[in-house]
This record gives C-alpha cells, sequence and structure tokens, in this order.
C-alpha cells in the first residue's frame, strides 16, 4: 500500500510529464474513485467517463496540488465529485431518458474500509458528525455520498426543502465550530 | 472578515447540495474570488476525509487504456524522467484501497474501532444499498425528481425570458418610434439605427439578465455587437455610496476576469465594448458585477464582492426584425 508521502511524490511527478508516475498513481487510486464516482453517478458508463476526464485533470492540474491544503487522495476525490455532481444536476435539466439498465457493477462489493483506514482526521470529523441529530447526519452523509441536491434531498425523505435547507445550514455550522479549522 | 454566507455556499458546494444554478455561481466565484476559493478548500478538506468511508469498486480496464492514450502526447519521454521513488511502475503498485484480503474482510464487525456507534450504524445503513442493488428504485424516483426540477426551471426559464423579451421589445419600440423618450446617450445616433437597412439591428444582440436571486434582475446587459456597444440598464441594484459597480467578462478563454468599465448611476449606462472580444466569446462569457471603490477596482480584477451573474443569451432569433422599415 502507498503511503500519503508516496502519493504527493506521485504527483510531484506527474507535474513533471512523468508517465509512469501516474500510472502507479492511477493503480493506486482507482478504484476508490470509481467507488465514489459510482454511487454519485450509479450508472457504470457515466462513471468510466468522468474517471477518464478526472484522471486527464489531474494530469494536467499536478502541478496545482498543494500538499499543505490537502492530501493526494481528497484532492483527487474531490475533482471527481465536482464533475460527476456537475453532471447529475445538468441531466436533472435536459434529460429525461435516464432510466438505468441493470447495473454491471459486481454483487459482491466489499464492506467499508472505515475499520482499517481510520484516519484521525477522519475520527474528528466523525466524532463532529456523531453530536448532529440523527436525521441531521443523515441528510449530510446522504449528500456527500450520493452525491444529492437539496431538492432531492426533500423528495427522497419527504421532507420540505426549506427544512433541508436550514438543517444543512445549521449542520454545517456545527461542523465548522466543532471541527475548529 | 468572515463571511457566513459565502462560508455557508462554500460548504454547500463541497458537499454537493446545490442546485445547478448555484453550482455555476459559485464556481465563477471560484475562478476569482481567492477568499472564496480558500472557503471551498477549508470544507474539501473539513469533509472529504468521508471518502475514506467508500467502498473501492475496481474500473474497468478500458478506462486506463482510454486515460493513457489521450496523455501519451503530452508525457515527457522516459528516458528524461529521473525515478524518483526508484520503485516498478504500475503492474507491482496495489491500490491503496484495494479490497482487503479475504481474511481480514472476514472479520467481524465488532472488531472495528467504531469511533462513533451512531455514524457508523448509519453508516453501515446508507451501504447496505450500494448502487448495484439500489438502482432501480432509486432511479424511478431521480426521473421524478428530474421531472419536477425541469418543469419548475422551465417555468422559471419562461419567467426570466419573458422579462428580457418585454424589456428588450420596450427599449427597441421605444428606440424607433419615440426616440426622445431615451436618455441622450441611448438615443440612435442621426437615426443610425434606421439608416443601415438591413435590419440587422436586433440580431446582433446579446443580452443578459445579472442577478443574485432568479425573481431579482438587478441589472440587464445588452450588448449589440455589431456596434460594439453595451448597454446597462439598473434594475433594481440601488447605487451605493462609496462605491461604484464595475462589469466584468469571464471566460474560458482568459485566465482573469477581463474589466468591461463601470456601471454608471444613471439608469442607463452606455459604452463601447472594450477590448476585441470577437463574437464567440461575446456569447459564451458570464457577466458578472463587483462592488468597487469608487473609481473602480485597483487591480484590474474584481477586489470586492461579486453580487451579480449571468450569461448571455441571444436577444432575438436570427430573421431580420424592422416593423418601422416595412
Amino acid at each position: 500500500m502507498l503511503t500519503q508521502a508516496e502519493l504527493v511524490g506521485l504527483l510531484a511527478a506527474v507535474a513533471k510529464g512523468d508517465a509512469a508516475a501516474f500510472e502507479r498513481l492511477y493503480g493506486a487510486t482507482r478504484a476508490k474513485l470509481y467507488g465514489v464516482l459510482l454511487r454519485i453517478l450509479g450508472r457504470p458508463e457515466l462513471a468510466d467517463e468522468v474517471m477518464q476526464e478526472t484522471y486527464l485533470k489531474v494530469w494536467k492540474m499536478a502541478d496545482k496540488f498543494n500538499p499543505a491544503v490537502a492530501s493526494p487522495i481528497t484532492w483527487m476525490v474531490a475533482i471527481a465529485r465536482n464533475r460527476a455532481i456537475d453532471i447529475v444536476r445538468k441531466k436533472a435539466e435536459i434529460s429525461i431518458e435516464d432510466e438505468p439498465d441493470a447495473m454491471g457493477v459486481a454483487a459482491d462489493t466489499p464492506p467499508p474500509l472505515a475499520r482499517r483506514e481510520m484516519t484521525e482526521e477522519l475520527k474528528r470529523l466523525l466524532a463532529c458528525l456523531g453530536k448532529l441529530d440523527p436525521e441531521k447526519q443523515r441528510i449530510v452523509l446522504l449528500a456527500y455520498y450520493s452525491g444529492w441536491s437539496r431538492d432531492q434531498l426533500a423528495k427522497k425523505l419527504d421532507i420540505p426543502v426549506n427544512t433541508i435547507k436550514t438543517w444543512l445550514r445549521r449542520s454545517l455550522i456545527e461542523i465548522r465550530e466543532c471541527m475548529g479549522t | 472578515m468572515f463571511d457566513e454566507e459565502q462560508d455557508t455556499l462554500a460548504a454547500e458546494y463541497v458537499l454537493g447540495t446545490l442546485s445547478a444554478d448555484e453550482r455555476g455561481h459559485a464556481e465563477a466565484l471560484l475562478s476569482f474570488d481567492p477568499s472564496f476559493e480558500a472557503a471551498v478548500r477549508q470544507w474539501e478538506r473539513r469533509l472529504g476525509e468521508l471518502n475514506v468511508m467508500v467502498e473501492a469498486v475496481e474500473p474497468p480496464a478500458e478506462v486506463w487504456e482510454r486515460v493513457k492514450k489521450e496523455i501519451a502526447p503530452l508525457a515527457v519521454p522516459v528516458a528524461e524522467v529521473p525515478d524518483i521513488l526508484g520503485e516498478p511502475p504500475l503492474a507491482a503498485a496495489p491500490a491503496i484501497d484495494a479490497l482487503p484480503p479475504r481474511p481480514e474482510s472476514e472479520l467481524p464487525p465488532a472488531a472495528a474501532p467504531a469511533p462513533d456507534e451512531a455514524v457508523r450504524a448509519l453508516f453501515t445503513e446508507l451501504s447496505a444499498a450500494p448502487p448495484a442493488r439500489a438502482a432501480p428504485s432509486l432511479a424511478r424516483g431521480a426521473d421524478v425528481i428530474y421531472l419536477a426540477s425541469r418543469a419548475q426551471r422551465w417555468q422559471r426559464a419562461a419567467i426570466g425570458l419573458g422579462a428580457i423579451a418585454a424589456l428588450l421589445a420596450i427599449f427597441v419600440a421605444v428606440s424607433q418610434i419615440a426616440p426622445d423618450v431615451l436618455p441622450g446617450s441611448l438615443r440612435p445616433a442621426g437615426g443610425a439605427m434606421r439608416a443601415d437597412g438591413t435590419g440587422r439591428l436586433q440580431q446582433d444582440r446579446l443580452v443578459a439578465v445579472l442577478q443574485q436571486q432568479p425573481t431579482a434582475p438587478a441589472f440587464l446587459l445588452t450588448l449589440d455587437t455589431q456596434r460594439r456597444t453595451l448597454f446597462v440598464r439598473r434594475v433594481s441594484a440601488m447605487p451605493e455610496a462609496n462605491h461604484s459597480y464595475e462589469l466584468w467578462l469571464i471566460s474560458s478563454r482568459f485566465p482573469a476576469p477581463r474589466s468591461l468599465g463601470l456601471v454608471g448611476n444613471d439608469e442607463f449606462t452606455q459604452r463601447a465594448i472594450p477590448g476585441n472580444y470577437d463574437i464567440d466569446t461575446l456569447r459564451g462569457a458570464l457577466y458578472a458585477v463587483s462592488l468597487e471603490p469608487t473609481g473602480g477596482s485597483p487591480s484590474g480584477t474584481p477586489s470586492g464582492p461579486v453580487l451579480f451573474t449571468g450569461k448571455a443569451v441571444e436577444a432575438l432569433p436570427a430573421s431580420p426584425l424592422n416593423p418601422a422599415r416595412t
């Protein structure tokens, strides 16, 4: 398993156009990014497309990566999620033909990695999330993992959208205050 | 100074709960407001660790084949690159979050160092419905939402376009029928608007409504690309003491916003479009108004808050329309 420092080193090499380093970076991060994308996009063919876009962007923007501000994996996940959410939002505007075909994803998806990979930062975040009312925890996590908008959260949880808006706002303020930074 | 409103926007942008319009606004801010960018980065750091709990899924091999093909022309030849880590390339590198070896994954959950039972239980609930199994029902729910939001959007767009059309129609009608009603600067000079006789006047117009809320346009921007003139009509924005409104063009073709000059305190502002932007740039750009010190931004890029943004749309279909001339 690659350490964070090794990933930072790989990104620095990628910034100089090192294709071999890029291949190693891809190998080390692909399954995580694909898992994130699949959850938000739902359809493998869309996830494939966004994977491709994400890694091209990583290749082009590796010189912008700042290890003082983000870890390599959170930086890459942020790029992937942003693109995925943009697509989901735009689809909501222009498309109604989206009855996805049966998902081609392996049924034996592994369990969450929480046990093995619980970082200090994650523990802190979870402790703060744990202080929120259960309903608010739920909307924050559903939003993050599924990429749902306020409207979607309202529809799927059958809660008025204004309530969702207020809850999100309060929850985010509480998280900010609890985490301190 | 800490801006609660802006920090919430940054947080929701990172969380992913904004609508398409709001995301567009956030992305515009992100492109030139360093304090907003810092807020976004901080939220990415706060929330980003949640990715640790997402299950890894192996992507199809074709994805890498396609990425490799695209970057091949850009890569530096191998010989020139020092092998920083001195390790063998990809094949040997295990995925960082690859599936744990079987024996480990079969450990009972009780072995987990759970930081917080409630959150863990919630996450278990969330992961109990991975996309593979949940897709059909979720998708149907999603369709309903797509339709609803689409209907709303169209409705809103219709209202917006209606408003633009009405204002534009008034402007065109007034300028042709009763030019004296318009402020001096907007009157057709020596009948020039009519004299060209081509009927092209209206076709070369782009209109952007600059606003914060969909229901409250602040400025109406009209670009006459043929005469290279812009008109700004103040709709609801009020003049601010000791400040000027400055108009910006934001285009992916330029690394930073380009100033289109100050918006005057009168109801109408007319000026030549500065710079040499071609029609495609003007058509594709995002327009924004920021609040600046009197006289405009001292730095050449927005220094104050960006209050209003909007995209230009073609004012009228591309067919001659000149009732005054037939």
